[in-house]
């Protein structure tokens, strides 16, 4: 299967604006590939350059060397966002927009015929269940739903490769289940997902293959089944592979 | 283009939904009609002063418009995040940078349109007469300037994180060149050295702003401007536009958005 | 103890309404913008001589329709005030603004500031700038009126506002009521102004060729200059010179030969050019003297 996403010693340092303090290394040298039509579960500890790899991935960050591409295109060109959908953690849209209105601008950025736009864009608010809040403007809608745009948005364009940073967090027991069956979905298309997330008990159910970060560095990649070899389950491998040393364990 | 179409219509949107430029305009309509109700020894054809008010309060309206709404736009982006969601989409940062502009350029165009329309009916309803031309070529330059004062809004919103830094610098540069701009070489001769070099320096390579401001044309009823020289002033317009959303752009271009 | 907002807010009024009481009295004397009974007085205090002077400078420019200097080119030495809007309505040496000339071509001591253009920015710049020289005429004069109108209102103690509206008011737009009840106002704000008495008594010859009440203002300005100071008279012997010729012009039309002669002497002691006065005197001798008898009666 060919690689949809790759990284090849993807490095990034932040300059801190204090005088004297060292450059601060968010990702140390990342070698990462997904393949088409896998899940993707991305892991690591707060601090760990999650953030970091898709905010690379995404071009808002330039990388200090290495490289990094979608789709065999280097991320660094608009064009390598064509055929992906992107779902931010936090809800971040015009609030003075309504979803219609947003959903359609969204569609002329990527280029949809109006015709294709249309059908694309009824087809996904009744997904997200926000047809009839369509033309009511964002800042009026509650957390959950501002969270329900975001999912439109993402499967505007019917992407080949799905980011999503942390996609369930916020959300409540049936919203979660909402985006599994997405994901679910997606996958049976063919469609590609790469997600961060911290909930390892959905990792485990959904994902094909996961990859460990810490410190910067990819500390493990493999299927589920390969990473919690030895251990009772995706957490405790998880947690040894971080170097957490339990308060029991001694 | 369809992409900086996309983001312009936006932009467009953002104005005429928030209460600013509704705001301005009432305000110069109800100081322009209380100047025009006044009785000045018992002449009813007395008018210059209230040409002159008028386009003062549309001048003042159209640079706050321009502005604030510029100095708004990627400042609050990132602030409110959503630039992210933005740039995750096939869009480079040059056509965020060329939406941005041409959003606010037409914006503040058509509040221009709208100012001097009334403008020109409360004139015309008390001189009798509507010289179309003049009020043409006062717009369009104003409108002119107006682009060069969003390019360089949009080049400041760049480096200044806050939106009211980049909104009061930029007022302060702009009503400086209005003022001094013309009289800046005059001042540099009055200079010891080395501030002398500098004024002179700045006088040859600042935009020059108080070229666009053709009110005086308006007011004293003094014909137009011929159009050769309105096309150099437009290309020069066009040139130094270009400039400043060029560096906008190269500053624009590699920043770390989240920082 | 537990005190209800309401009675905090209440004593706070009471507390509030007590020290108005007391200081009221007090207060008055603080600030004399409070004692102004004019609005614009009582809004800007004190500034509004600044302003008045600035709407006064704007009447200037918009008689030379937007042609004027700037403070930067302002040469070092320049009057303050306006030079072209007070010589117009007096004309100055040589040259008479009355005329009506579009074009003032000998006036370029009132507004030549432009000069040659320094580079080719000043150059292309012109432009886009009023850089003619004209004067409002046929009847546009009228649009210096608010700005007059507004420095009288500021400050109503400026002389100039009111002679020099009056002036344009009568002469050019021929609003001669509209004048008289200007200089009038003036001349309430301002009892001891000779030059608003010789201005309303110009008015009342020329305009209203009413002889008798232009004389009684005209000397009514005489008498008050001679009350003066003598540095106050040596200040403003220019308005003496124009009350007392007037009176001696005046004289001469309604034939008091011998009053016209002696106003023109009291105007040579003034004068800067006695000689010409000395030759109205000789004209204004051989009229009188055409009057007197050739000789003694014969007797048979």
């Amino acid at each position: 299967m060919s690689a949809i996403l790759q990284t090849q010693k993807l490095r990034v340092e932040y300059r801190t604006r204090e005088l004297r303090q060292p450059v601060k290394i968010a990702l140390t040298g990342l070698d990462l590939e997904v393949r088409a039509g896998e899940v993707f579960g991305f892991l690591g500890p707060n601090g760990a350059g999650k953030t970091t790899t898709m905010n690379v991935l995404l071009g808002f960050v330039p990388p200090t060397s290495g490289a990094a591409s979608l789709f065999g295109i280097d991320v660094r060109q608009p064009i390598a966002r064509q055929r992906i959908g992107y779902l931010p953690e936090m809800t971040y849209y015009y609030k003075f927009l309504s979803a219609e209105e947003l959903l359609r601008f969204y569609a002329k950025i990527f280029g949809l015929a109006r015709a294709e736009a249309d059908r694309r864009i009824d087809q996904l608010l009744k997904l997200v269940e926000l047809e009839s809040a369509r033309k009511r403007p964002i800042k009026s809608y509650s957390k959950g739903m501002q969270q329900r745009v975001g999912l439109a948005q993402a499967l505007l364009n019917n992407p080949d490769l799905l980011i999503l940073d942390e996609p369930t967090s916020g959300l409540d027991p049936l919203g979660r289940m909402k985006v599994r069956e997405i994901i679910q979905r997606l996958k049976n298309e063919g469609k590609t997902v790469f997600f961060s997330s911290h909930e390892l008990g959905e990792v485990e159910t959904i994902c094909d293959r996961v990859a460990i970060v810490h410190q910067g560095d990819l500390k493990a990649v493999g299927t589920v089944a390969e990473i919690s070899a030895g251990h009772p389950n995706l957490e405790q491998a998880f947690l040894k592979i971080v170097g957490f040393q339990s308060a029991h364990a001694s | 283009m369809n992409k900086i179409f996309a983001l312009t219509g936006v932009v467009i949107k953002e104005l005429y939904r928030r209460k600013d430029f509704y705001v301005l305009f009432v305000l110069t309509a109800v100081l322009t009609l209380a100047a025009g109700a006044v009785n000045f020894f018992h002449d009813e054809k007395i008018v210059r002063y209230v040409k002159d008010i008028c386009l003062l309060l549309i001048w003042i309206s159209s640079l706050v418009i321009a502005i604030v709404t510029t100095a708004r736009q990627i400042p609050a982006e990132r602030e409110a995040r959503t630039i992210f969601p933005l740039l995750a989409k096939p869009v480079s940062r040059g056509q965020v940078i060329a939406g941005k502009f041409l959003g606010c350029w037409l914006a503040t165009g058509m509040a221009l349109v709208v100012f001097y329309f009334f403008f020109a009916v409360i004139t015309g309803s008390k001189e009798q007469s509507w010289p179309v031309l003049t009020y043409f070529q006062a717009a369009w330059m104003q409108w002119l300037l107006l682009g060069i004062v969003i390019a360089l809004v949009l080049l400041g919103s760049i480096y200044f994180a806050a939106p009211s830094s980049t909104s009061t610098i930029s007022f302060v540069v702009v009503i400086s060149i209005l003022l001094v701009g013309s009289h800046l070489h005059v001042i540099a001769l009055q200079q010891p050295e080395p501030m002398q070099t500098v004024l002179t320096f700045v006088y040859y390579i600042m935009p020059h702003l108080e070229w666009f401001y053709l009110s005086d044309f308006v007011v004293y009823d003094f014909g137009h401007v011929p159009l050769l020289k309105i096309i150099a002033a437009t290309l020069y317009a066009a040139v130094w536009t270009g400039i400043l959303l060029l560096l906008a752009w190269l500053g624009f271009r590699r920043k770390n958005l989240t920082t | 103890m537990k005190i209800s907002p309401f009675t905090v807010l209440l004593t706070l009024l009471a507390l509030a309404f007590t020290l108005a009481l007391g200081l009221a009295q007090d207060a008055a004397g603080w600030s004399q913008r409070g004692k102004s009974g004019n609005v614009l007085g009582m809004m800007f205090g004190d500034g509004r001589k600044l302003l008045a002077n600035q709407f006064f400078t704007m009447a200037d420019v918009y008689f030379h329709s937007g042609y004027y200097p700037s403070i930067f080119d302002n040469k070092a030495g320049q009057e303050d005030e306006p030079k072209a809007i007070v010589a117009a309505t007096r004309g100055h040496e040589g040259h008479d603004h009355e005329t009506g000339d579009k074009k003032c071509e000998k006036c370029e001591e009132c507004g030549s500031f432009l000069g040659q253009p320094k580079d080719w920015i000043d150059a292309f710049g012109r432009n886009f700038k009023i850089a003619q020289h004209t004067h409002l005429e046929h009847g546009k004069e009228r649009e210096m009126l608010p700005w007059l109108r507004l420095a009288a209102d500021l400050d109503p103690q400026k002389i100039d506002t009111y002679t020099v509206g009056a002036f344009y008011l009568r002469n050019h737009l021929k609003h001669v009521n509209q004048a008289e009840a200007f200089l009038r106002e003036g001349l309430r704000n301002n009892p001891d102004s000779c030059e608003i008495l010789f201005e309303l008594g110009r008015l009342y010859r020329e305009s209203s060729h009413d002889l008798d009440r232009a004389r009684n203002v005209w000397e009514l300005g005489v008498r008050k200059f001679l009350a003066r100071s003598p540095a106050e008279q040596k200040e403003n012997r220019l308005v003496f010179e124009e009350l007392v010729v007037n009176l001696g012009h005046l004289e001469d039309e309604a034939g008091n030969y011998g009053q016209a002669i002696n106003w023109f002497h009291a105007a040579q002691k003034v004068s800067p050019n006695p000689a010409v006065l000395q030759k109205q005197i000789d004209e204004i001798q051989k009229k009188l003297a055409a009057l007197l008898p050739v000789g003694p009666a014969k007797l048979y």
